[in-house]
């Protein structure tokens, strides 16, 4: 029993949703997005802005429309005494808010927040200098306030967290975009029942190969047979981290890393506005 | 930023840049803007920093809000879920407020479990919910003895800087007034809720709040007998003592609390009372308009 | 001079390397130079048979942290025979958002008859120190050294709580009582 908090019922669980029957919900096979203004290939409008945190070296917020996320730096800072070491450490923590998701969270860091702060320091690790901060640590914490889409959520974590490095003034080699895409089972594969179990491959021909969904909301992952995670530093051309999970084509894969570098390059655009936009302030 | 005090010398033979002054003699870099009857961040010592409030800003949880208080950011998110009553109240649900006060809001907290000052504050504004009677928790029962809603308040900082107390209760309240549960219906130890898109008095209800507690923090610095309102974080970091007071928006006092080492006479008290009267009135023409 | 339109953000490439020189926030990669923080994008022009350096100007600047050579402002912790320990405040004029820890050990506190040093009538704990950084030192802790005229105890407080004012370089003497206490004292600058 967690002794430091306001203790409530040791079990609650969220009440049982029935639909009315004439309900409609969001499929795959519909012909538009769940959102329905989107195109496969668009993400949802971001929104950036750095400096909220002013306790923070370095801090940036996140927002794809209801994906939302605070990010703050600190450091470089004295590091964990774990012997002597001519490097900086990157240390980042990502913790999703109780309310984030549409079952409440525990206080406590599960394994999929501890799997996901590994993803994040992997991808921004190539793109920071930490052989010019010897000895310290810089810590990158990431607060997810909602979270709408896991793959969403990652990839906005990251473009936050590389904002929020160059924003605390830590050099850097390039700024690490993040994107995610899903792969969206084509209607009629699912309708129909497959002719012949044993060869499954044969059954998805090209006319059912999945649909390619850029920054699928939390609804479209539902249906989702696969899904990518691309980390991009988009002025030097170079991937930093890449999370394919689910079963895809080789073809299909490289179609959506493609889709992921080029949505980067988007984003990218939008990172260089929110991080300039705050040297005009000074001035 | 207030015109900054030209001597900023610890001995007459070394100067310093004013951050590092700051950073060296924390108290002595106040003083000599409080000599000057203002602050270090160009606030008058009476005056409070800008309050903005937000509401449903989370559409994950049943009702959210966020407020910000100068440099200080906090959202408060509230999720209804359904759990087995106690015993010895078959007929109430449950209310539980928690703050966290995660590493990202500042460098002065770190990972693990939560720290004194977030327990502290956790306690405080349950208390406050509890013995103020904010909620008749009768309302959250959904079948006696079987059912009843758990309301899980929980405050995440985002940006710690200073008197958490005040932003984080304005939240807490606020987000309770922004809560709407969909009605529920109790068959054979199932408790079911309608799928709607949108919700409305029909399908949903909304809290009774008996009262809206808000609470006005002040800073003591003892050795100057000066009162800070609304105390940012360097300023938290110098004072002795602190003093809280939480009104109802009758005025009546819902709890006065006054921690540290720093005296305070009677007539201080009072003078507390008074101001913190006409910023719980602003306090809360802040959150209507927004709503 | 500068205007936004020369607002480059890390990874931005600015130029050739035959055209410049890398100066400060910027590397070289693959015959290319790219800026490596948010800032201006200056050229400066030393002597017209060198190129140019390339630098840009940092928009926020880092947290600082100790470097070698680098001047530090200290307090001292604790004191024993061998070492002070102290917090590193202040770096090169920068205040530290998270202090360092560092320690002056007692052959480093004065650079001459090092063994006649007792730390204890050097440094006490509270004092405010200015030192300079001799080396990365070990895991935990910066080496620092005060041997120079200019380093040393520059703000201190006696046993009777007045404030401590330098007489000599190895003394300073209470405002209040008027005691004298030994310390190793910076000359003023």
């Amino acid at each position: 029993m967690d002794r430091k908090r306001v203790a409530g019922p040791e079990l609650s669980v969220a009440p049982l949703v029935e639909y009315p029957r004439d309900h409609k919900r969001w499929t795959p096979q519909d012909e538009q997005r769940h959102d329905t203004k989107r195109q496969p290939e668009d993400m949802r409008p971001i929104y950036l802005k750095t400096g909220l945190i002013n306790q923070a070296n370095g801090s940036a917020y996140i927002e794809l429309e209801k994906t939302k996320l605070a990010c703050g730096v600190y450091g470089p800072r004295p590091g964990k005494r774990t012997g002597f070491s001519g490097h900086g450490v990157l240390n980042c923590e990502i913790k999703f808010a109780t309310f984030s998701c549409a079952k409440r969270r525990g206080h406590m860091r599960d394994p999929q927040e501890k799997e996901l702060s590994q993803i994040l320091s992997q991808a921004l690790t190539p793109a920071v200098r930490l052989d010019l901060v010897p000895k310290s640590t810089i810590d990158i914490f990431i607060t997810v306030l909602e979270s709408d889409g896991w793959g969403s959520c990652v990839a906005a974590a990251i473009t936050a967290a590389s904002v929020a490095l160059a924003h605390a003034g830590i050099e850097m080699l390039d700024l690490v975009a993040g994107c995610s895409a899903a792969y969206i089972p084509s209607g009629p594969s699912i309708a129909s029942p497959t002719p012949s179990a044993t060869d499954a491959t044969n059954a998805t021909g090209p006319s059912l190969a999945p649909r390619i969904f850029m920054d699928a909301d939390l609804e479209e992952e539902k249906y989702e047979q696969g899904a990518i995670v691309l980390a991009y530093m988009p002025s030097l051309n170079e991937v930093t981290h890449m999370l394919q999970s689910g079963k895809a084509e080789g073809s299909i894969v490289s179609q959506s890393v493609e889709h992921c570098v080029e949505a980067c390059n988007k984003i990218y655009a939008v990172m260089h506005h929110a991080l300039v936009e705050s040297v005009g302030e000074n001035k | 930023m207030a015109s900054e005090p030209t001597n900023l010398a610890i001995s007459p033979a070394f100067t310093f840049s004013a951050s590092t002054f700051q950073k060296l003699h924390p108290l002595e870099y106040f003083r000599k803007f409080a000599s000057q009857g203002v602050r270090p961040d160009g606030r008058l010592l009476s005056s409070f920093r800008p309050t903005t409030v937000h509401y449903g800003v989370i559409t994950t949880a049943d009702g959210s809000a966020m407020v910000r208080m100068g440099g200080t950011t906090v959202v408060c998110g509230v999720k209804a879920e359904v759990a087995e009553p106690r015993l010895h109240a078959p007929d109430q649900g449950y209310l539980v407020p928690n703050v966290e006060l995660s590493p990202i809001c500042s460098s002065a907290f770190r990972p693990g479990a939560p720290s004194e000052q977030a327990q502290v504050v956790s306690e405080q504004i349950h208390r406050v919910l509890q013995e103020s009677k904010v909620l008749d928790l009768k309302e959250l029962c959904i079948e006696e003895g079987k059912a009843v809603w758990s309301l899980w308040v929980d405050v995440v900082c985002v940006s710690y800087d200073g008197n958490i107390c005040d932003a984080a209760l304005t939240s807490v309240m606020a987000a309770l007034s922004n809560v709407r549960i969909r009605k529920p219906t109790y068959e054979e130890g199932v408790v079911k809720v309608a799928g709607v898109d949108l919700l409305d008095d029909e399908n949903s209800f909304r809290l009774n709040l008996a009262r809206t507690p808000l609470s006005v923090s002040f800073a003591l610095l003892d050795t100057d007998l000066i009162l800070l309102a609304d105390p940012n974080s360097a300023e938290e970091s110098i004072s002795q003592g602190q003093i809280v007071i939480t009104l109802d928006e009758t005025g009546q006092l819902c709890a006065v609390s006054k921690v540290g080492a720093a005296s305070s006479s009677q007539q201080l008290l009072k003078q507390c009372i008074e101001r913190a009267r006409e910023r719980s009135q602003e306090l809360r023409r802040i959150m209507n308009q927004e709503q | 001079m500068t205007s936004v339109a020369d607002a480059v953000v890390p990874g931005q490439r600015l130029g050739h390397v035959q055209e410049f020189n890398a100066g400060v926030g910027t590397y070289s990669h693959q015959n290319f130079l790219y800026a490596s923080v948010v800032g201006v994008k200056q050229i400066t022009t030393i002597s017209s048979d060198e190129l140019p350096v390339l630098s840009v100007q940092r928009e926020n600047t880092q947290s600082a942290m100790p470097d070698i050579d680098a001047i530090v402002t200290c307090k001292v912790v604790r004191v024993n025979p061998r070492f002070a320990a102290v917090n590193i405040m202040v770096v090169d004029g920068k205040p530290c958002t998270d202090d360092f820890q560092g320690i002056i050990r007692v052959q480093d506190v004065r650079a001459t008859e090092k063994d006649k040093v007792k730390i204890y009538n050097s440094f006490r704990p509270g004092d405010i120190v200015r030192a300079q950084v001799i080396s990365l030192g070990d895991a935990r802790s910066y080496y620092l050294s005060t041997a120079a005229n200019e380093l040393g105890v520059i703000f201190g407080t006696s046993v009777a709580g007045g404030s401590l004012v330098p007489i000599s370089w190895q003394e300073m003497q209470c405002t209040k009582t008027k005691a004298i206490e030994p310390r190793k004292c910076a000359k003023p600058m």
